[in-house]
C-alpha cells in the first residue's frame, strides 16, 4: 500500500494506491466548525446535490446512471466530528479492470457533477428538488422518537446547555422553514469556497491520471488556513448529577448516563480512555455486562462509549422497567470499583488486544484505511505501528489515574409503563 | 480438498467433508489481516416439531428454543467462557439465530488455529444446569421487550403470522415469554443432540491463512471426539394452505408516521429452479417499485410517500413473502397505486437489462470483504446445500420471455396488508 498527500492548494488529495480491492472508493470531505443553525441547512444541501444535477433532471434518471455504471455505490453523510461538521460525498465502483475501458473516468466524473454540476438556474437551486427533499428531512427529524435509545441520548445531551454534541444532528423543523432555493444556492457556494476539504482515493489506482483529473475538474481555489479546534471544551465537575425522566409507552427502559473527562493528558485522549471504555462496557466480555447483564439479568445490552474529543463518555442500557435504581447502583459502583484498581490484568490485557485487532483490521476496507489517514490529517493520530505500540503500554495505573478524571454528569431515563401487557 | 471455482468471477472456494460428516469450506485472501470463521448447524426456529435423536415419536418443543439453545450453548463449565478465551488474542465472538439455522463466529486476525479448535469445542461440549438456564431467561425476556419496542420488529412479526396458517416460518425466532418459560435444561439437550451433530454442521472459514494447515488443524480436532450414530433428522411435514391467513389488520401505534406493509404470498415454482426463481422476483419488484421506477416517482411527487418503498423477499419453503414496506401517512393512496401497478405489469427490456447489471456487479462486489463471502457461503448452503458456482450464468440467462410465463403463475391478488397506523393524538408526557 502507498500513501501520498498532495496539497493542491485549496484542498489536500490523499492517494492511497493498492491492490487489495476490486474496486476503487473516492470520498470528498468538506468540513467546518459546526454551528446549530447551520445542520438543517447541510442536511438539505446534501440531500439536493444528490437528487438531482444538470445531466439528471430527475432522481430517477440520476439513479439508473448509477446502475449503469455497474451498481456504483453513492453515498453521504453530514456527522459531526468534535467541534467540526464534516458533510461527505463517496462513491465505491469495480475498478475497470473488472467492467470496460474508461469507467473509472465515467464514475469520477459523476461525483464531480454531483458537486460541481448542480440544476442552477437564476442563481437558485430548483424549488421541486428543494422541496422533495425538504420533505424527506422533515420526515427523518420526525422518525428519531421510533428509536428509543436515539432518542434518549439526544434527550441526554440537550441538558448540557448548548455544547456542539446537544445539537439534533437530523436538524429542526423551525430551521428548514427558513431555507428557501435561493439562501440554500448561498450556503452552497459558502460551502465550497470556505470549507476545509480532503478528498480520499483508495484502489488500485493510476495516480498520475486521478492527480491531473482532480487538478483539472475540482474548481475549487480559495485557501483557507486551518486551525486545529476540533477539542469540545471540557463540562465543569458536578458534585451531584442531574436526574431526569420522562414515561414512555414501551416495553423497555432506557437508562442513559453522562460523564465528563476532565483535563486528559494527550496520552489519555488518544489511547488510554479508549482501553478504559473498551474494559468497562466495550464488549460483551466488559465488567459492566457482566455486573449487569449476566451475573444480574438486569438489561440486555449495556455499553459504554467515550467521545475523547467531546469530553464526554455515555453509558447506556435496555433495562427492565423499574429496575433503573437498581442498574445505576450497580453501575456507580462498578466504576468505583475500577478507580480502587480492583481490575483484572488478564481483561485489561485482553481489552487491549481487541483494541490492536480493529487497529489492524481496519487496513482490511477501503473505509477503515481512509478513517485512518483523515484521522492522521485531523488529530495527528499516529501510525498504526505506534498506535498499538501505545495501547500496549497502558497499564493499569493509567487506568487508575484516568478513572478519577471522569465524572457523572446527568442521567437521564425513558421509562417503560407496558411491560404487563403481553 | 475439492476446489468449486466460482464461474465468470474467478475465484475459488475449497471444500471438504470430514470423515465424522461436518463440512468445511475455506476461502482464502492474500493481503489482508482479519479472518472470520463461521459454525453453523441447520437448526433454526423453524424446527420445532421433529424425532430426536435415536427416538421414534415426534416431540414438539416450544417456539423460540433454537435462539435460547444459541445463548447457552455460550455457557461453559470451566473457564475461561468464550468471549474471554477469543478476547485473549483481541478477536471477538458472536452468534445469530435465524428461521433455520444457528451460527455461532468469531473474527480476529491472530491464533486463527487456536481460536478455531476453541470455536469447535465450546459449540460441541455444551454445559445446561437449572440454574444457568432460569437465570438466561430473565436475559432473554429484556430481549423480547427490545423487539416489542422495535416498531419494524414488530411489523415483520405480524406479517408472517397473517400470511401463514400452519407454516412454521410463522412464529417469531425469539418466542414469546410464555414459550420461553417452558424451556428446560432436558429440552435444550434433547434439541442439542439432534441438531448440533456433525452431520448437521458445517465450518467456513475467510480470511488469510494456510489452508493446508487450517485444515489439517480441523481434521485433527474432530477425529479425537466421538459423536453418536446419526441417521437422517425427521422433521414433521406441514401443510400450508395457498391464501393468506388474514387479509388487512391495522394496529395502532405511538409513532409520527405508519408503517405499511402490502405482501403476497406466492407458491413454489416447480418449473424452475428455486434461486432462479428468487433472482426473477427480486428484478420484477425492483423494476416496479423501487427508486428507479415510473411509480416511486409519481409517488413522491404526489407526497404519499418519501422514501422509496422497500421490497423484502423472504423465502418460506412451501412459500414466497413478497413484502413491500414503506412509511407513510396516506397508505389507502400508496395502496390503491401499489394495485393499480399490479394489475398493469410491463416490463421494459432495456430495464431488465440494467437489473442484471446490478445482480453481476454484486456478485464481484461481495469478494471485497471476508465476513460477506462467509455469509454467502453460509446462505448458500441453508438455502439448497449447496453453493452456487454459476450464479453470472444464471442472472445471464434471465429472459423477459421466462419473466413473462412466470408471471402468469402468480397470483398476485393474494395479499394481505399490515399496517401499524400512527395514533398522533395520544402523546407521551
Amino acid at each position: 500500500m502507498k500513501y501520498e498527500k498532495i496539497n493542491m492548494g485549496a484542498y489536500n488529495l490523499h492517494l492511497i494506491q493498492t491492490n487489495k480491492f476490486k474496486t476503487i472508493t473516492v470520498e470528498i470531505n468538506f468540513r467546518e466548525k459546526i454551528n446549530k443553525e447551520s445542520i438543517t441547512k447541510r442536511n438539505l444541501l446534501k440531500a439536493v446535490l444528490l437528487n438531482t444535477n444538470k445531466n439528471f433532471k430527475k432522481e430517477r434518471e440520476l439513479i439508473k446512471e448509477t446502475e449503469n455504471l455497474y451498481d456504483l455505490k453513492l453515498l453521504s453523510s453530514n456527522i459531526r466530528i468534535g467541534n467540526y461538521s464534516n458533510l461527505s460525498f463517496k462513491i465505491r465502483f469495480l475498478n475497470e479492470k473488472y467492467t470496460e475501458e474508461n469507467m473509472n473516468n465515467y464514475s469520477l466524473s459523476f461525483l464531480l457533477d454531483i458537486i460541481f454540476n448542480p440544476d442552477i438556474e437564476n442563481n437558485s437551486f430548483k424549488k421541486e428538488s428543494v422541496d422533495n427533499c425538504k420533505i424527506k428531512i422533515e420526515k427523518s427529524i420526525k422518525s428519531i422518537k421510533d428509536n428509543k435509545l436515539k432518542y434518549s441520548l439526544l434527550q441526554l445531551l440537550s441538558t448540557t446547555n448548548n455544547k456542539p454534541y446537544s445539537y439534533n444532528s437530523y436538524g429542526y423543523i423551525e430551521d428548514l422553514e427558513k431555507i428557501n432555493e435561493q439562501n440554500l444556492y448561498e450556503y452552497y457556494k459558502q460551502v465550497l469556497n470556505d470549507n476545509y476539504i480532503d478528498i480520499f482515493v483508495v484502489g488500485d489506482i493510476d495516480k498520475d491520471k486521478i492527480k491531473e483529473l482532480f487538478k483539472e475538474k475540482f474548481k475549487v481555489n480559495t485557501f483557507k488556513k486551518i486551525k486545529k479546534d476540533i477539542l469540545i471544551p471540557e463540562l465543569k465537575i458536578k458534585s451531584k448529577p442531574t436526574i431526569s425522566t420522562e414515561k414512555d409507552d414501551a416495553n423497555q427502559t432506557q437508562l442513559t448516563m453522562l460523564y465528563s473527562l476532565n483535563r486528559l493528558t494527550e496520552f489519555e485522549r488518544k489511547y488510554v480512555i479508549q482501553v478504559y471504555s473498551e474494559l468497562l462496557g466495550g464488549s460483551s466480555n466488559s465488567i459492566l455486562f457482566d455486573n449487569v447483564r449476566e451475573k444480574n439479568s438486569y438489561a440486555y445490552y449495556i455499553n459504554s462509549n467515550a467521545k475523547p474529543y467531546d469530553n464526554i463518555m455515555m453509558i447506556y442500557s435496555g433495562i427492565e422497567p423499574g429496575n433503573s435504581e437498581a442498574v445505576i447502583k450497580l453501575i456507580k459502583k462498578t466504576i468505583q470499583e475500577v478507580s480502587k484498581g480492583n481490575i483484572d490484568e488478564e481483561l485489561l490485557k485482553n481489552s487491549k488486544e481487541t483494541i490492536i485487532s480493529s487497529i489492524k483490521n481496519s487496513s482490511d476496507s477501503p473505509n477503515g484505511i481512509i478513517n485512518t489517514y483523515y484521522a492522521k490529517e485531523l488529530v495527528n493520530s499516529k501510525n498504526i505501528e505506534e498506535r498499538i505500540e501505545n495501547i500496549n503500554k497502558t497499564t493499569k495505573q493509567n487506568i487508575i489515574n484516568i478513572s478519577k478524571k471522569i465524572h457523572l454528569n446527568t442521567i437521564y431515563i425513558l421509562e417503560g409503563d407496558n411491560n404487563e401487557r403481553d | 480438498m475439492k476446489e468449486i471455482k466460482l464461474n465468470g468471477i474467478e475465484e475459488t472456494i475449497y471444500y471438504k467433508k470430514l470423515d465424522n460428516g461436518l463440512d468445511v469450506y475455506l476461502y482464502n485472501k492474500s493481503n489482508i489481516t482479519n479472518n472470520y470463521v463461521t459454525f453453523t448447524t441447520k437448526f433454526g426456529s423453524i424446527y420445532n416439531e421433529f424425532i430426536p435423536i435415536n427416538k421414534d415419536k415426534y416431540i414438539k418443543v416450544p417456539h423460540g428454543v433454537a435462539h435460547f439453545l444459541e445463548h447457552k450453548v455460550f455457557a461453559q463449565k470451566e473457564n475461561p467462557q468464550p468471549e474471554e478465551f477469543f478476547a485473549r488474542s483481541g478477536a471477538i465472538c458472536n452468534a445469530y439465530t435465524t428461521f433455520k439455522n444457528t451460527t455461532y463466529l468469531f473474527s480476529g486476525p491472530k491464533n486463527l488455529k487456536e481460536n478455531i479448535c476453541f470455536l469447535l469445542d465450546f459449540v460441541q461440549e455444551p454445559y445446561f444446569t437449572d440454574e444457568n438456564v432460569k437465570k438466561e431467561k430473565g436475559i432473554i425476556n429484556q430481549e423480547i421487550n427490545m423487539c416489542n419496542d422495535n416498531l419494524s420488529d414488530v411489523l415483520y412479526e405480524h406479517i408472517r403470522k397473517n400470511s401463514f396458517n400452519s407454516n412454521p416460518f410463522k412464529e417469531s425466532i425469539i418466542g414469546e415469554k410464555k414459550d420461553i418459560s417452558k424451556i428446560t435444561p432436558e429440552i435444550l439437550n434433547t434439541c442439542y443432540e439432534t441438531f448440533y451433530h456433525p452431520k448437521n454442521m458445517f465450518l467456513v472459514v475467510t480470511g488469510n491463512f494456510n489452508k493446508e494447515e487450517i485444515l489439517k488443524e480441523i481434521e485433527d480436532n474432530q477425529s479425537r471426539k466421538k459423536f453418536k450414530e446419526f441417521k437422517e433428522i425427521k422433521i414433521k411435514e406441514f401443510k400450508e394452505k395457498d391464501n393468506v391467513l388474514k387479509s388487512k389488520e391495522i394496529i395502532e401505534k405511538n409513532t409520527n408516521i405508519s408503517k405499511y406493509s402490502y405482501n403476497i404470498k406466492i407458491k413454489q415454482n416447480n418449473k424452475i429452479s428455486k434461486r432462479k426463481y428468487n433472482l426473477y422476483l427480486f428484478i420484477l419488484f425492483s423494476i416496479l417499485f423501487d427508486d428507479t421506477s415510473e411509480f416511486d416517482e409519481k409517488m413522491k411527487k404526489e407526497g404519499v410517500i418519501t422514501n422509496s418503498l422497500y421490497t423484502n423477499i423472504l423465502n418460506c419453503d412451501t412459500h414466497t413473502i413478497i413484502s413491500l414496506i414503506n412509511e407513510t401517512n396516506n397508505y389507502e393512496e400508496l395502496e390503491k397505486n401499489i394495485e393499480k401497478e399490479l394489475k398493469n405489469i410491463n416490463i421494459k427490456e432495456e430495464d431488465l437489462e440494467r437489473k442484471k447489471k446490478v445482480l453481476i456487479s454484486n456478485e464481484i462486489f461481495s469478494f471485497e470483504n471476508i465476513e460477506v463471502i462467509n455469509d454467502m457461503i453460509v446462505d448458500n448452503i441453508i438455502f439448497d446445500n449447496k453453493i452456487e458456482n454459476n450464479m453470472i450464468k444464471l442472472i445471464k440467462e434471465i429472459n423477459k420471455e421466462e419473466l413473462d410465463s412466470i408471471l402468469k403463475n402468480i397470483d398476485l391478488s393474494n395479499k394481505s396488508i399490515v399496517v401499524l397506523k400512527s395514533n398522533n393524538s395520544k402523546k407521551s408526557k
